[in-house]
């Protein structure tokens, strides 16, 4: 995740900005480690603040500035040796980045072995930093900086590139589904954008309750609410995330963050804490 | 003068003849093993017979009370039953509540311990005059239930018993002892009631007792008191332990027709939460209590206008979707099967869907043994609690043993750890768990070790195992060294925030000792490693600390899309971690040093 970005349209840096109840940089975090299931790394200028992150995320500072996002793909896709083979390349504006566009994407290079870069042109656009890179791409990257030929294209013009359109996005059923506009790729340069991305409603989610708090008539669920955090969602039905309340997200990753970001069909369960016999 | 709670000595009897000595316990060694399932593994340690059978007469059986029993601290009328497995060859250690433990312990004693076998079927009666054998071949194929009340009954007032089913009797590898519905219930304790030619051991009190602070125990018992009436133990008052099931049906974390799955699509028709009979399903309609509880976590279900029986989680799920029986009617049935016969809801469940994955694979040639089918549920229990068939004594014996038996690659399935059957928790999906069930002394046991806790708590990746799942089964497993050794139930874990200091101030008031949180920290480690060493004397291997190869061979994928998958590498790396951890070496047996402040030569 590139979060190194002058943010010089906004006027304020990007990742820390709000969004239903959750920042920026938080909220592409959450979603990337989710989809991606390996590790996360959050590329960053040097001294720059950041907003909170979750645990497990890798903070690594780009050597050289304004250099570009090929500086800072070849910062991440470095700092990601040895750990893993494919990455996600994100920026860090996308408040509705979905988990299902990133495995879409990045399914691509886990089929082919030849190809090195899966780079959606989505609405329009080549998506440059919402792409699948071989790892092993980070030598060029670096090569192309020092040769001060900053843009992407440079870099696309030397590996193998399978662009995704919007039809062969979309011939993924679950993305089809859960982000049939792909809104995954719409990001917030201008206060203009930010202010239309607060306009639009937080994810509508799917809640149910489980034991003790599900006790009573019909509060068990499932229930459909908007909520853009599980913080969020607990809150929808009076849940406070404490130590004796925990949420299992579409039934595998359980957590007492409330900061955890949910996307459009996204299923929370809110379960006691002290589950077991 | 012994410290506050105890009596500082234990009473040995022998079966055969009746008669019984006294062993003076330690200020020393009461204070390195408190009491329960720790001063039980020193007991056993130092009575049993290195090398015996756990069905030889030499064998040991020890009722273990502990210095809580007694006091007005609510969940501690408790009693550990200790004794080697005839189900696994390790030891076992269980836990019953109510009127026995307080008995039992104003007998005067700290634990009663027996060894020997009676001439006859007998019970053995404990009290202020000593022991002393009762003839009971009246009391053949009788339920505990019924031995309790003819007992009762024949002997009068102020008597307690604690008594095994027909299974025990007959050496059901899995029987149960019990009191008051309420059983010491994995390992087979029964069996070896059984072999000892106990229907029932009757104890009566005659003694007293005194804590060292009584003002300090009252104070501390109202506080708990009030604390057991919070949110921590909400579930277990208002719904009981049933309230996993489609909590963990909806994380896959409930083992289905043997591990084959870990949801189960009948979960909703067994999980209790029927509001009205119209609704197929079971209803909660009573609820009950041990002595001395607050909490009362017993909740009686019903089906329609049948039979009412007391639900666990446990017994659900081991008669329920272990064997993918989804007809409520017949779980209810077969828990009280169990019930009635003394066995062991879990390693009956277990043992029973092994066999069904057998009779399916052409392995057991009994056709009529299939999954989901409530009627052969029904017809397993009773062969296997009369040993009235072939495949009934088979699987009279176990998982493990039965596998033996069967041969192919049936072991490969079978569901256990140390030959004590699994427990509803999914390993593949709750790695800490994982690791404890591989490594814990008792088996595949989730009362010894409740690392589960950790993989549901969101505080690590419950499908990434590595040190933190480490660190947190090795806390677990202290925590529970130590709450079944004061001993308090495991319902009351929630209201603690800081529970060793808070668990070390409660033994205090009551002993006068000047035990502080840090003490115990090292108590629970001696107790866990004691368990442990004596296991290697009786011929623990390191391939015991291991898990069943579907669990490491079989992946499972979620509803998420996301797959489980506990590799034998992943699992040998978190075993490597925890034994370093503990002080073992690689292979898992003390390392020189570690063993000098066990007490146990």
């Amino acid at each position: 995740m590139l979060a190194g970005g002058r943010s010089s349209r906004m006027g304020t840096p990007k990742a820390a900005l709000e969004w239903h109840g959750s920042t920026l940089l938080r909220r592409t975090a959450g979603i990337v480690a989710r989809a991606a299931g390996g590790p996360v790394v959050v590329v960053r200028a040097h001294g720059q603040e950041l907003p909170a992150l979750p645990q497990g995320i890798l903070v690594v500072d780009d050597p050289r500035e304004s250099k570009g996002p090929v500086q800072g793909i070849a910062a991440g896709l470095a700092a990601l040796r040895g750990h893993a083979d494919i990455a996600f390349v994100s920026s860090t504006d996308m408040p509705f980045l979905h988990p299902a566009f990133i495995r879409r994407v990045l399914r691509v290079l886990g089929d082919s072995e030849s190809t090195d870069v899966a780079l959606p042109v989505a609405r329009g656009f080549r998506q440059p930093l919402a792409a699948a890179y071989r790892v092993s791409l980070a030598e060029i990257a670096e090569r192309l900086v020092k040769e001060d030929r900053l843009r992407p294209a440079f870099l696309f013009g030397e590996c193998a590139v399978q662009e995704l359109d919007d039809e062969a996005l979309r011939k993924d059923p679950v993305l089809a589904a859960l982000d049939p506009d792909l809104d995954s790729v719409v990001n917030v340069n201008t206060p203009a954008d930010y202010q239309a991305a607060l306009a639009r409603p937080a994810p509508e989610v799917t809640v149910q309750l489980f034991g003790v708090l599900a006790k009573g008539g019909g509060k068990s669920g499932p229930h459909a609410v908007r909520a853009a955090t599980v913080g969020a969602a607990a809150g929808a039905l009076g849940l406070v995330l404490d130590r004796h309340v925990t949420a299992a997200l579409n039934g595998d990753q359980i957590t007492r963050d409330g900061e955890t970001p949910l996307v459009s069909g996204d299923t929370v369960f809110f379960l006691s804490a002290d589950a077991g016999g | 003068m012994p410290a506050g709670g105890y009596f500082g000595r234990a009473l040995v009897a022998d079966a055969a003849t009746g008669t019984s000595a006294t062993l003076p316990l330690a200020d020393e060694i009461l204070r390195a093993y408190i009491g329960g399932a720790g001063l039980g593994a020193w007991l056993l340690y130092r009575l049993g017979t290195p090398g015996a059978g756990a069905l030889d007469a030499t064998a040991a059986l020890a009722f273990v009370f502990s210095p809580l029993v007694g006091t007005p601290l609510t969940t501690s009328a408790k009693f550990a039953v200790v004794a080697k497995s005839p189900l696994t060859g390790m030891l076992t250690d269980a836990l019953a509540s109510s009127q026995f433990a307080i008995a039992g312990k104003l007998t005067g004693h700290d634990a009663i311990v027996v060894r020997g076998r009676a001439p006859q079927l007998s019970v053995l009666l404990v009290d202020g005059g000593g022991t002393a054998l009762l003839d009971a071949r009246h009391l053949v194929g009788r339920t505990a239930a019924e031995t309790d009340n003819e007992l009762r009954e024949q002997l009068g007032r102020g008597w307690r018993v604690a008594a095994i089913g027909p299974a025990g009797e007959l050496g059901i590898r899995y029987a149960t002892i019990s009191h008051d519905g309420r059983h010491a219930g994995r390992g087979g304790l029964g069996a070896v009631m059984g072999a000892k030619n106990l229907k029932a051991i009757a104890v009566r009190s005659a003694a007293k007792v005194a804590t060292a602070d009584p003002r300090g125990v009252i104070a501390a018992a109202r506080d708990l008191r009030e604390r057991s009436f919070g949110p921590a133990t909400a579930k277990y008052r208002e719904l009981g332990t049933l309230a996993n099931l489609l909590a963990f049906n909806a994380i896959a974390t409930l083992p289905t027709r043997n591990f084959q799955a870990a949801t189960f699509d009948g979960a909703d028709r067994l999980a209790g939460q029927a509001t009205d009979e119209a609704v197929e399903g079971m209803r909660r309609v009573a609820r009950s209590s041990c002595a001395s509880c607050t909490i009362g976590c017993e909740h009686i279900y019903q089906v329609g206008r049948g039979k009412k029986a007391r639900v666990e989680y446990e017994n659900v799920f081991a008669l329920g979707p272990m064997c993918g029986v989804g007809d409520p009617d017949a779980v209810l049935a077969a828990s009280a099967r169990c019930d009635e016969l003394g066995i062991d809801t879990i390693s009956a469940g277990g043992t029973i869907a092994w066999a069904m994955e057998c009779a399916q694979r052409g392995l057991i040639d009994a056709p009529w043994l299939r999954f989901g089918d409530p009627a052969a549920l029904l017809r397993a229990l009773d062969e296997i609690g009369t040993r009235g068939t072939p495949l009934g004594s088979l699987l009279g014996e176990g998982s493990r043993q039965a596998s033996r038996t069967v041969g192919a690659d049936s072991a490969s399935f079978a569901p256990h750890v140390k030959g004590l059957e699994m427990p509803g928790y999914e390993p593949r999906t709750l790695h800490a768990m994982a690791l404890g069930l591989a490594v814990n002394t008792r088996g595949a046991d989730h009362n010894r070790s409740g690392a589960y806790e950790a993989d549901l708590s969101g505080d690590l990746d419950r499908l990434d195992g590595g040190d933190a799942h480490v660190a947190a089964a090795i806390e677990t497993e202290d925590r529970a060294a130590i709450m079944d050794s004061l001993i308090l139930c495991k319902f009351l874990r929630g209201v603690f925030t800081d529970p060793f200091r808070e668990w070390a101030e409660l033994l205090a008031s009551v002993t006068g000792w000047d035990v502080t949180g840090e003490e115990l920290r090292a108590t629970a480690r001696r107790i866990v490693l004691a368990k442990r060493v004596y296991n290697i004397r009786e011929g623990w291997q390191p391939s015991d600390d291991w898990l069943p190869d579907r669990l490491l061979t079989e992946p499972l994928t979620l509803p998420s899309g996301r797959v489980a998958t506990l590799t034998a590498d992943r699992l040998r790396a978190m075993i490597d971690a925890y034994y370093s951890k503990r002080g073992l070496d690689h292979d898992g047996r003390p390392v020189p040093g570690t063993v000098d402040d066990l007490s146990l030569a």
